[in-house]
């Protein structure tokens, strides 16, 4: 009880709340230069929109009207000008490719990638919380050093490589997982189970792909810490004391040892969040990685600017929350916040 | 209950879903063909790519459509939305029969003003659609805009005469494009048209959309109320995007497409062997060729003035530096022989226009240097590579990045000139900035490759008139050429036509503007189980109607 009134008074102090405004205005200037710099970095790049009309049909005139559709014509300080004037009201712009408001393409993505990055983050933590629970209750343990051999070698495979391997198996020898798309044909008129089942094994392999990975980091994080723990000096009195190995491990040994893994997790999410190209193209699915890669690809200037302001609040919002959490477990690092 | 272990629910879990499982089962008559890419619109007036020509033709009619007449070698105009067409004794117009059985999926009837208000849309520079500049052969004003009242008269609600300008050659390919729904595109702002006629559109083709998923699929249905629905063909077709290659081939075999295109060499025994599958090539719409600069870009860039390019300007050089390419391994190591060593730009499917009288410059390593020491490349100074004066025979060979064929190309074409002291650096570029700068001419060699339209079209690529002909990378420039293209333009027999698309091979292959690599075939894989498919050199699912499903 005493430890949750201490948490409040944290979120309570005026001092984090001044803290809390700094750290919002901070983000704001990042996300500003962020933008500045992709906006002039893409179109210093060669190329622009108007290759997509490269055609045996092309006339000068319609390449010269194309460009000044898309307002290619003007100077690159008039077209950065007039962009943060329209940024500043709430409109990204027209994406060249979908034809539509950059807001609207990107809601229709968006959500696949939180769906996706969520679920693949909290299998991530659950899955190597769970092992690193087994694994530390015999440092050294057959099981110990088989899951830290085996953690090195899921970290090592590339992405392309599991992802392919995962279809192989499960697609085509076994027969028994989808290997691509999000859905079945034909099933959007069945009841919601089997709706929710379909999407639910789509899933499965782009999860496990996307997951195992960092389930290895995660495991390595926290066995490591936890073994930290466990041979500092203050466990012996707490043993010496009579507590039981569950109370030392759940009141001492983690809230001490998850705090670096924290910070990992923070980073692992926004960039889950931001998209996960590889595993998308692998399995075809439609999130905000291959969205992002298209339209860099075509030149399709305001989906990109679209695209990474989207990924840079969520990695911004990731890595605060994360930063909430440590506060939260730590008073002190209230601090660093700022 | 507590002491469940985690793993024991992660084991039920999973085999709920496991048991649950409903493997995504080739059904019956459901066709899914394997793409990709997504399409960017379903509006026809922006069209630009080959899926999305492919697929809005199978939602709006056009006129005519171009059929391929294997015996005659060559395409032929068949009825779509008009029934019948007589042309004028001079070519001057043409009047059209529309049919009056084809309603758009709203009900309305489709009709003459739908046609004339397509070509109107079309021609609108405001619209700026993918055949905006396009109608020369119509009365224009000088935006290019069709005339209409000029150009058009309503003979009766299904006739409609079509008039073109004095002086010149029209033909049916002017007229084959879809047609659109006038009643909905006339209460759009033609400035947004882009952005507002799109994902729902009102169509009146042999298929209708049913859903198009982002990123995700296609799905089509028959119309039923086309005069093309044939009750025993397919109930549904599907494009599905599988971006990664390996993925489209893996559900090709497990079933979960049933076709899929540029499949590559060293599948196609492996996909024959599952029994199930069938391999066909498309042949000859693409090839590549190795570009060499024939003008000197900085003066064409500094001066607009036209000097012979220092290392590539002489004929006989650039036909040396073909000699000496061993385009045959490449097709045979790298393309498994899909293909055939190419000496024009016009394509071999077109067996009447092709000159049979050239043969491909063989690889010969001898005649090459030959050919490079009357031009007075030799090696004075003994260092291995060629030099005339103080320059020596060295350059960069720019590849677009991606492209494992074109990688394996360059690494020949590095060793093989080589070997007759030329020195080669290969690079890679990012294809935007590849595009860009072959449209600057900023480049002195490069490998890339032409998709060929059909008709061939030759002006927009080897005419002189560098201004006009931004698709003239290599600044190839002869007055024949010039000549001869001009003289295809204006003439209105086939057989005559013909014969000036092979004097036109003979002076290209004289000049060699650039080393014509190879016409490369797409092969396209499929189920078995389709039946009445057709595969041309137009494509693979012209026709998809017609398809029926193995019982």
């Amino acid at each position: 009880m005493l430890e949750l009134e201490n948490k409040t008074v944290i979120f309570m102090n005026s001092e984090f709340i001044i803290l809390i405004i700094k750290r919002f205005i901070s983000s704001i200037i990042i996300l500003f230069l962020l933008i500045t710099f992709v906006f002039i970095l893409i179109r210093l790049a060669p190329g622009d929109p108007s290759q997509k009309y490269l055609s045996s049909k092309l006339s000068p005139e319609l390449i010269e009207k194309v460009k000044v559709s898309y307002k290619l014509n003007t100077s690159v300080t008039e077209q950065y000008f007039s962009f943060i004037g329209n940024f500043i009201k709430g409109d990204l712009g027209i994406s060249y490719n979908y034809r539509k408001p950059v807001t609207e393409v990107i809601s229709e993505f968006l959500p696949f990638t939180l769906i996706l990055s969520s679920v693949s983050f909290l299998i991530q933590i659950i899955l190597s919380f769970f092992l690193t629970i087994l694994a530390v209750k015999k440092v050294n343990g057959i099981f110990d050093r088989f899951l830290s051999k085996s953690v090195i070698i899921i970290y090592v495979i590339p992405t392309f490589v599991l992802g392919v391997i995962l279809i192989y198996v499960f697609s085509i020898k076994w027969n028994i997982l989808p290997s691509s798309g999000v859905k079945s044909y034909g099933n959007d008129e069945k009841n919601f189970f089997i709706i929710l089942f379909d999407y639910l094994q789509h899933l499965i392999l782009p999860v496990i792909t996307l997951s195992l990975g960092g389930v290895a980091v995660f495991y390595k994080y926290l066995r490591d810490n936890i073994t930290n723990v466990y041979n500092r000096t203050f466990i012996d009195f707490l043993r010496a004391n009579g507590y039981s190995e569950r109370e030392i491990l759940i009141h001492n040994v983690i809230p001490n040892a998850v705090n670096p893994l924290i910070s990992v997790a923070g980073i692992e999410l926004g960039l889950l969040l931001s998209g996960t190209l590889i595993t998308e193209i692998i399995f075809s699915l439609p999130g905000m990685g291959r969205l992002t890669m298209d339209a860099i690809l075509s030149r399709d200037y305001p989906l990109v600017i679209g695209c990474t302001l989207t990924a840079s609040v969520l990695i911004l919002l990731s890595n605060f929350a994360a930063d909430l959490i440590k506060a939260i477990i730590d008073k002190r690092f209230v601090k660093g916040l700022a | 209950m507590k002491k469940i272990p985690a793993a024991i629910i992660c084991t039920i879990i999973f085999s709920v879903l496991f048991c649950c499982c409903q493997k995504e089962m080739q059904s019956e008559n459901r066709i899914v063909i394997g793409i990709s890419a997504d399409i960017e619109s379903l509006n026809p007036l922006y069209s630009f790519s080959v899926n999305e020509g492919n697929i809005t033709e199978l939602l709006f009619l056009s006129l005519v459509q171009h059929d391929w007449n294997d015996k005659l070698g060559d395409m032929e105009a068949v009825p779509m939305l008009a029934k019948r067409w007589d042309w004028a004794a001079d070519s001057s117009y043409i009047v059209f029969e529309l049919r009056d059985d084809v309603r758009w999926s709203d009900s309305i009837k489709t009709d003459v003003e739908d046609v004339i208000f397509s070509f109107d849309v079309y021609s609108d520079p405001v619209v700026e659609s993918r055949l905006f500049g396009t109608f020369k052969n119509f009365y224009t004003d000088k935006d290019d805009h069709i005339d209409l009242n000029k150009t058009f008269e309503i003979l009766s609600p299904n006739k409609l005469k079509i008039k073109f300008k004095p002086n010149s050659v029209p033909n049916l390919f002017d007229l084959d494009f879809p047609i659109i729904p006038r009643h909905i595109y006339e209460k759009v702002n033609r400035k947004n048209i882009q952005t507002n006629v799109n994902s729902n559109p009102v169509t009146n083709g042999p298929f209708a959309l049913v859903k198009w998923e982002r990123n995700q699929s296609i799905i089509l249905i028959p119309n039923k109320s086309s005069f093309l629905f044939n009750p025993e063909s397919i109930k549904e077709l599907i494009f599905k995007i599988v971006p990664d290659y390996t993925s489209r081939i893996n559900q090709l075999k497990n079933g979960e497409i049933d076709m899929t295109e540029d499949v590559k060499t060293d599948d196609i025994q492996d996909l024959k062997n599952t029994g199930n599958l069938e391999v066909i090539p498309i042949k000859g719409r693409e090839y590549d060729y190795i570009g060499w600069n024939n003008i000197d870009f900085e003066s064409f860039h500094r001066f607009k003035k036209i000097i012979p390019n220092k290392l590539f300007g002489d004929n006989k050089v650039r036909i040396a530096l073909t000699m000496a390419t061993n385009r045959r391994e490449i097709l045979e190591e790298f393309l498994g022989n899909y293909g055939e060593i190419a000496f024009s730009p016009v394509t071999p499917i077109f067996r009447n226009a092709v000159n049979t009288n050239i043969k491909p410059y063989d690889y010969d390593i001898n005649k090459a240097r030959k050919l490079l020491s009357q031009c007075g490349w030799k090696d004075n100074d003994n260092d291995g590579i060629l030099d005339k004066g103080k320059t020596k025979f060295s350059f960069k060979l720019i590849i677009p990045s991606g492209n494992p064929r074109r990688e394996y190309a360059s690494t020949i074409l590095k060793n093989n000139l080589k070997q007759i002291g030329i020195d080669v650096k290969v690079e890679k570029a990012e294809l935007g900035v590849f595009i860009e700068n072959l449209y600057q001419k900023n480049y002195n060699a490069w490998m890339a490759g032409w998709s060929v339209p059909i008709p061939v079209e030759l002006k927009s690529y080897w005419y002189s008139d560098l201004e006009r002909t931004p698709l003239n990378f290599v600044g190839y420039q002869s007055k024949e050429a010039d000549m001869i293209i001009t003289a295809i333009e204006k003439e209105k027999s086939r057989s005559a036509k013909n014969e000036l698309y092979k004097k036109f091979q003979e002076k290209i292959h004289l000049d060699e503007p650039v080393t014509f690599m190879y016409w490369i075939d797409n092969p396209v894989a499929y189920n078995k189980r389709i039946q009445n498919i057709d595969i041309n050199p137009i494509g693979f699912i012209h026709h998809c109607w017609n398809w029926k499903i193995k019982q």
